[in-house]
């Protein structure tokens, strides 16, 4: 049969495409489903299904979002010579109060914003993103994920990683819906879903990330087979945090993700990858653990790339990749809400990683990884010198905050209340970072990534100070 | 008449809308920024600054000035910063609209930077707007707006204009089915809020006057609606005369939220603008704002702060004096090639305000396939009408004609282009027709 003919007696849904048998050839199906030129009408009818294999994970808002008229306008008509365009109100570029800007890196070079280049940092841009930024973070995700399904992936520039997070989930979730997460799990998130009042599914994370008998085991109340086709009151995708996981500084291993992708598939889910701190894994960057996309050959993974920890928090720029039919909708919402990340930022960043260079960029994560490397040091040493016994932790393999466990107390709330009246010391009570509502916790996060050694040392022997107060004052 | 009482916000808010709260991280975050220094703070995951990649900077004004980003401000550029907008910004705007709309119940009102208004309206329709909920707005109207709305499968209520803006016997007529006292409360099956872009509107370029202004506002108190006042365009009057009051400004009963932005006088790709309304409105927008962008670009924001200080408030009004100017000759130029061009085959009225003039296309009842199908062969890029109309399926005969940023002699050569495109239109309707 040749390839053509094996997916068009396919009889299970697009999606299931990259089974084992297929998996080779998975790339070619893809290529060959999204070439759309050598796709004659009958498979574009293929290629539909395809898009119709991804409503079900929509809600109908999300469902009912089309491109905005005036891209589908400026889409059509490309940049040729001799056309007039009158369809944009562009402002003219003129009237700008700032014509160009330089900019001084840290090892003394200059990125020079030229009038042409400040003109374009300054104008509307494209909703997917600036050209030369688009170009470099493809080049990244190839050459650290190397996606399965490329052809059929799409990406776009965000504001922020966050901000493509909450597209994703808004055009996914619906009031009451199941929502399976990291449990403990990163507080923006919970933000995000919190006020639809979902059930969560919390899964337990621990030093080696998410725990796939955990993961099987909050979805063992549904049958898999039901599960992957129906539309409600099933859950249709997983957040996860899976390296240097916020709070626990977990790094999810090559094993565990290869068994939560195989349960995903066969429930049909959506795996959210929320990657921010991709480099700031404590280790050789040639031993990161495969990441969800690179393993993703169903297409049902959604990536969330951030420059936050490596460049820039404050430019607001991050990146998203995942199966076009869902990407394609998410940046049609894009499209009339935030338009694009500021152009000033996108152009910066771009300039920044072409004046590095990819290898230089790398460089660079690496002497910050080493920098929180030796940081997450520094604390593990005071934590170790005040803390012990009263305080138990793993050691964290990525990010850049500690998840302690108070001994003998069921939750910190009042704790850290206080810590910070009695002691002067803040630290975030770990209440904070479950799924449910009034629920208890013993641990306490504390971050790592500005606190000197004194600092570090001092605040730990005021912990330790009140905590042998509170275990003196209870006996 | 300043009245006592104060709104139910909450019956303009969904059901999600009203779950939302401050996260907390960003409460911390805002905690930590008070940088007191006998505390130990070892809580947000703040970036070590000292990777930063950049050092310092400066920008170059048209007019020589540089703004300089020293090493300090660099790394308040390139770090977190608060959800609803660089404090010394914040200040500086609403010193702003102080001086320029000057709104009663000031200390009611809150207001917070947004990226870009697109991104306020979008917040706006998330925090209000349930699936088959009535919307209210003009008919043309912005056309992004429509794509917002679009996906709740609204039922829109569509108000007539003229070249004076929006109609307020449409809008009294649209809403006569309700009662207004029973409609004031009700929380469901009516409408609860009005869209406006009324000055220089996209896409008629009309001027809402100052009495329709009042009359229109009169209708919102009456029918307790909330009043989206989007606009851009607000420094591109082109007129001599004292500007008609906006909507802000005649907001006694708070219940306008105002969104304006940076783009038409600074740039676009900024994306800084801000929106200004009733403190609980504009609370559960910033709570938004925390789970989406977390806030406007700390460059963004910093570097329009210092444009601004370099200005002073006479700078300001210097520039987008100059940017009127522009723009008022661009305006009267399209509308000279239209005269030229198009006098015998287009209607139109000669846009107030705005970026873009509305032409009437007097004989062909639908311009959507001339636009997008035949104008490329005819190398001219004008936008359809359809996607302005609430019902863009219907035929159209409007075209949308930006003037913002082509040259004077390319607009005559694309109005040339348009008459022969219309022309050879016109014979291919008239040989179909047999």
């Amino acid at each position: 049969m040749t390839v053509l003919e094996r997916i068009k007696s396919c009889q299970a849904p697009a999606l299931h495409l990259g089974k084992r048998g297929f998996k080779d050839e998975s790339v070619t199906i893809c290529s060959v489903l999204c070439e759309n030129t050598i796709l004659n009408s009958a498979d574009k009818t293929i290629y539909k299904r395809m898009d119709h294999q991804y409503l079900r994970f929509l809600n109908d808002i999300a469902s009912e979002r089309k491109e905005s008229l005036l891209r589908v306008t400026f889409n059509e008509q490309n940049e040729s010579a001799g056309i007039i365009k009158m369809g944009g109100g562009m402002p003219n570029p003129k009237l700008s109060p700032i014509r160009e800007g330089s900019l001084t890196l840290a090892d003394g070079r200059m990125i020079t914003l030229n009038e042409p280049l400040m003109e374009e940092a300054l104008q509307y841009g494209s909703s997917t993103g600036y050209g030369p930024l688009m170009k470099q973070i493809e080049s990244l995700t190839q050459r650290f994920h190397a996606p399965p399904c490329w052809p059929n992936t799409m990406m776009f520039v965000t504001a922020g990683s966050l901000s493509g997070l909450s597209l994703a989930i808004e055009a996914m979730i619906s009031k009451g819906d199941y929502i399976i997460i990291d449990n403990p799990c990163y507080p923006g998130t919970l933000a995000i879903t919190d006020p639809y009042k979902p059930r969560y599914l919390g899964v337990e994370a621990d030093a080696d990330g998410m725990n796939p008998e955990s993961l099987r085991s909050v979805l063992s109340p549904w049958n898999p087979q039901k599960a992957r086709e129906a539309t409600h009151g099933v859950p249709k995708f997983l957040y996860t945090n899976p390296n240097g996981c916020n709070p626990t500084g977990g790094v999810t291993t090559t094993e565990r993700k290869k068994e939560i992708y195989k349960i995903a598939s066969e429930y049909n889910i959506i795996i959210l990858e929320d990657d921010p701190y991709y480099f700031l894994q404590f280790r050789d960057q040639k031993d990161f653990p495969p990441s969800y996309l690179s393993l993703d050959v169903d297409g049902r993974v959604i990536r969330f790339d951030s420059f936050s920890k490596s460049l820039s928090a404050g430019l607001r720029v991050g990146y998203i990749t995942g199966p076009q039919p869902l990407i394609k909708r998410l940046n049609y919402h894009q499209q009339c809400s935030v338009s694009h990340a500021s152009m000033l930022s996108q152009v910066i960043i771009s300039e920044i990683l072409r004046l590095m260079g990819e290898d230089g960029f790398l460089e660079h994560v690496r002497k910050v990884q080493e920098f929180y490397r030796s940081q997450r040091d520094k604390m593990l040493d005071a934590a170790t010198k005040h803390l012990s016994g009263l305080c138990q932790w793993d050691v964290p393999a990525g990010g850049m905050f500690f998840w302690m466990k108070v001994v003998g107390v069921k939750d910190t709330l009042k704790l850290t209340k206080k810590l910070s009246e009695t002691k002067r010391v803040i630290v975030i009570p770990g209440v904070g970072f479950l799924p449910q509502e009034n629920q208890a916790s013993p641990y306490i996060r504390i971050s790592f990534s500005t606190a000197t050694k004194q600092e570090m040392d001092e605040g730990f022997r005021r912990i330790a100070e009140l905590l042998k107060e509170e275990a003196a004052v209870n006996k | 008449m300043e009245s006592a009482s104060r709104m139910d916000y909450t019956r303009f808010m969904t059901d999600v809308t009203k779950n939302r709260k401050a996260t907390l991280l960003r409460d911390l975050f805002n905690l930590q920024q008070q940088g007191r220094d006998d505390w130990i703070y070892v809580i947000a995951g703040l970036p070590n600054e000292s990777f930063f990649p950049l050092k310092e900077g400066q920008f170059t004004m048209a007019d020589g000035t540089k703004i300089i980003l020293d090493k300090n401000t660099m790394k308040e550029c390139l770090q977190y910063g608060p959800s609803g907008g660089y404090p010394p910004l914040v200040k500086q705007l609403e010193a702003m609209v102080k001086k320029h709309h000057n709104p009663p119940r000031w200390s009611e009102r809150k207001l917070m930077t947004i990226n870009g208004i697109q991104d306020g309206l979008a917040a706006t329709v998330t925090m209000m707007m349930n699936e088959r909920d009535f919307v209210l707005l003009a008919k043309p109207t912005y056309s992004t707006y429509l794509s917002l709305i679009q996906p709740y499968s609204p039922r829109i209520l569509a108000i007539e204009t003229d070249e004076n803006g929006l109609i307020p016997g449409s809008l009294k007529g649209a809403l006569s089915r309700w009662n207004p006292k029973e409609m004031s409360k009700a929380h469901k099956d009516v409408p609860k809020f009005l869209y406006m872009n009324p000055t220089g509107n996209n896409p008629t370029g009309t001027v809402l006057s100052a009495d329709r202004r009042r009359e229109i506002y009169d209708i919102c108190c009456q029918y307790n609606l909330i009043i989206i006042e989007d606009d851009p365009y607000y420094f591109e009057q082109y007129t001599s005369e004292a500007y008609p009051p906006t909507f802000l400004e005649l907001d006694t009963e708070c219940r306008v939220i105002r969104l304006d932005s940076f783009s038409k006088t600074i740039g676009g790709g900024l994306r800084i603008g801000y929106a200004i309304g009733p403190k609980s409105l504009i609370e559960k927008l910033i709570f938004y704002q925390q789970v989406t962008t977390q806030h406007v670009s700390s460059l963004s924001q910093i570097t329009l702060h210092q444009i601004l200080n370099v200005w002073g408030e006479d700078g300001y009004e210097q520039h987008v004096e100059k940017v009127k100017e522009f723009y008022w000759k661009k305006r009267d130029d399209v509308v000279a090639c239209a005269e030229k061009h198009l006098s015998e085959l287009c209607e139109w009225n000669v846009p107030g305000g705005g970026l873009f003039m509305w032409i009437k296309v007097k004989n062909i009842p639908d311009v959507w396939d001339m636009l997008m199908k035949r104008a490329a062969a005819k190398k001219v890029v004008l936008v359809p009408g359809n996607g302005s109309m609430p019902d863009s399926s219907s035929p159209c005969p409007y075209v949308r004609v930006a003037f913002s940023h082509t040259p004077t002699e390319k607009i005559e050569e694309a109005f040339r282009r348009f008459a022969e495109l219309i022309r050879e239109e016109m014979s291919i309707n008239k040989s179909t027709k047999g």
